[in-house]
């Protein structure tokens, strides 16, 4: 516990850092150079479609997998040559780590406290101070295969912070939970950074990135693909949004040809979202459609979402892409 | 140190989850108890007569061992199904031994065993069963829990090879049987065809059988006591690194 201490004190610059780290699986290359530093109390977003690397960075930096390339420390130290001291300052949660569900909540949190080597009222002080703080005292004594999805999800990043790390990857926290669940898990999140830990996440919402992260990384098959705030990737879209609703999901065609090919970010069944630079434009391109006989049901013009920013980077929505991968995977 | 403390804790978990798990619980402990009942009112009969052999007397060490062996392959389903449920994943982000979690359940499935032989013991003592003297019992019982052990981490490295609990059991079937039925456990080797009767004299199972059988009646058992230690700890040393090995491959 002492290594835990003394870094937290002495150590300047970057909780987590990455230098070019590499992962291949034979010729297949699953995480590609990444670099990044997380700081004390800041968040840092790792968006990308399922298959992207983002699990596999996530495991590279928490000592599951060996790195083929590249280094990478947690609180000063390097993952491949003191594994144990990385795992003294980490906590992992989200969807590559579990609880165990014929435990309680209590005893799992007890049980990672043991672990962690906490001493008994050390530990059994601090697992109540937990269940408080995150508001898990009526299921407390409840097992663990008993809890709905989003309570379970919760004791999973609860477990995380058992040993007050300094430093947390959360591997995507709220996948596969309800809107309030996610709203939840994302006021621990905040909770954590207030508290000066270093958070790493991954996701596939653009959504919790833009609301968490001060910092993302997008990445794909492997690679950062565009980093920045979320500020500064939406700013990468200088032009605005313009979408067209038409009436009758029939004449979405004939409104796409007469608007001029190549110009639509992404289309579905009724809305045409296009990218414009200024309000000209957007007045051509209605004009064009009104034109050419389409009836519109509404239309909008808006600053561009980090969806927009996924969309003009790799070519193709996260959903659309995530899907591929699951197909394929 | 460290590694004790973990290995404590993690046994500790896991016989919490087994007090969670009641039939399962009930039926790995009375599994002992019904080889018992079953072995001897169906083979008794013939044995006794054919032979003169006092077949509850030879009986209770061999279904000692065979309790045990079977019992220890709940290590392999437990270790497989923590492997698949990701909470390892958890295990191996902790700063913890990370050979505990094997070890701590080979420690947890083997009080499993040693309360799963004590009940066999005083069934067939109300059947009829007697020994020597109070230090062969407890010699007997020691040594076939021993075997249980070394059993558990054959188990493990098995669990940690396939991490599919299922086919863990299903495959125990066919290793367990063969090594169960080709040995002294149940009947008297004598009798069976050479070919299986060299392999029967040997292995594992039929050695500690002899050893236990001896210990509980009193008689000079130094050879096979050696022979079934040094099964005991080969086993254990050999399928412990294997085990390891297995369970750190990701």
């Amino acid at each position: 516990m002492s290594t835990t201490a003394t870094t937290r004190i002495t150590e300047p610059g970057p909780v987590i850092e990455a230098v070019a780290v590499t992962k291949r699986y034979g010729d297949k290359v699953a995480v590609d150079g990444l670099s990044f530093a997380v700081g004390k109390g800041s968040v840092l977003a790792v968006l990308g479609p399922n298959g992207a690397g983002k699990t596999t960075t996530i495991k590279l930096l928490t000592t599951l997998l060996a790195l083929d390339g590249g280094r990478a420390s947690v609180a000063g130290h390097d993952v491949s040559r003191e594994p144990d001291a990385v795992r003294r300052n980490i906590g992992l949660a989200g969807q590559s780590a579990a609880v165990d569900e014929k435990l309680t909540v209590r005893q799992n949190l007890d049980l990672f406290g043991r672990l962690y080597h906490l001493p008994g009222p050390a530990r059994r002080a601090r697992v109540d101070e937990l269940i408080d703080r995150f508001g898990m005292r009526e299921y407390a004594n409840r097992l663990a295969e008993t809890l709905s999805g989003g309570e379970r999800r919760r004791l999973d990043l609860v477990a995380a912070l058992i040993a007050d790390p300094p430093a947390v990857f959360l591997d995507e926290p709220t996948t596969g939970l309800d809107p309030r669940g996610r709203l939840a898990i994302w006021d621990e999140i905040r909770a954590m950074r207030d508290a000066g830990t270093a958070v790493v996440l991954t996701t596939q919402y653009l959504e919790e990135a833009d609301q968490l992260a001060d910092h993302i990384l997008i990445i794909d098959r492997g690679a950062i693909v565009a980093s920045g705030s979320s500020t500064e990737l939406k700013a990468r879209l200088q032009r605005d949004v313009l979408e067209i609703t038409v009436a009758d999901p029939g004449s979405t065609e004939a409104a796409m040809e007469a608007l001029a090919p190549g110009t639509a970010l992404a289309t579905d069944e009724r809305t045409i979202h296009l990218s414009v630079a200024a309000a000209g434009d957007s007045l051509a391109a209605l004009r064009r459609v009104d034109e050419a006989g389409v009836e519109l049901a509404d239309f909008q013009l808006r600053r561009p979402t980090l969806d927009d920013v996924f969309i003009e980077i790799t070519g193709e929505p996260v959903s659309a892409a995530a899907n591929d991968d699951e197909v394929t995977a | 140190m460290t590694a004790m403390i973990d290995t404590l804790t993690i046994a500790r978990r896991d016989l919490v989850r087994t007090a969670r798990m009641p039939e399962q619980l009930t039926f790995s402990v009375i599994l002992g108890i019904f080889f018992l009942l079953l072995f001897y009112y169906v083979f008794g009969g013939v044995i006794a007569s054919g032979s003169g052999v006092d077949y509850l007397q030879f009986l209770v060490p061999g279904v000692l061992v065979i309790t045990v062996v079977n019992g220890a392959q709940q290590t392999g389903s437990g270790l497989a199904l923590d492997l698949s449920t990701g909470v390892v994943d958890r295990f191996r982000s902790l700063p913890m031994s990370q050979i505990a979690v094997i070890a701590g359940r080979t420690v947890a499935d083997t009080l499993r065993n040693a309360v799963g032989a004590l009940l066999v013991v005083v069934v067939a003592y109300l059947m009829g069963y007697r020994f020597d003297s109070l230090v062969g019992a407890v010699g007997m019982v020691a040594l076939v829990v021993g075997l249980g052990y070394a059993f558990s981490w054959v188990g493990a490295w098995i669990g940690a090879v396939i991490r599919n609990a299922e086919t863990v059991g299903l495959l125990s079937m066919f290793w367990l049987f063969p090594l169960m039925l080709a040995s002294s456990a149940f009947v008297p080797t004598a009798g069976m065809h050479e070919f299986v009767r060299l392999f029967a004299e040997v292995q594992p199972i039929s050695v500690v059988s002899d050893a236990a059988r001896a210990l509980a009646a009193g008689e000079a058992a130094e050879s096979p006591l050696l022979a079934s230690i040094a099964w005991i700890v080969g086993l254990s040393v050999v399928f412990a690194w294997l085990a390891g090995r297995a369970y750190r491959r990701v």
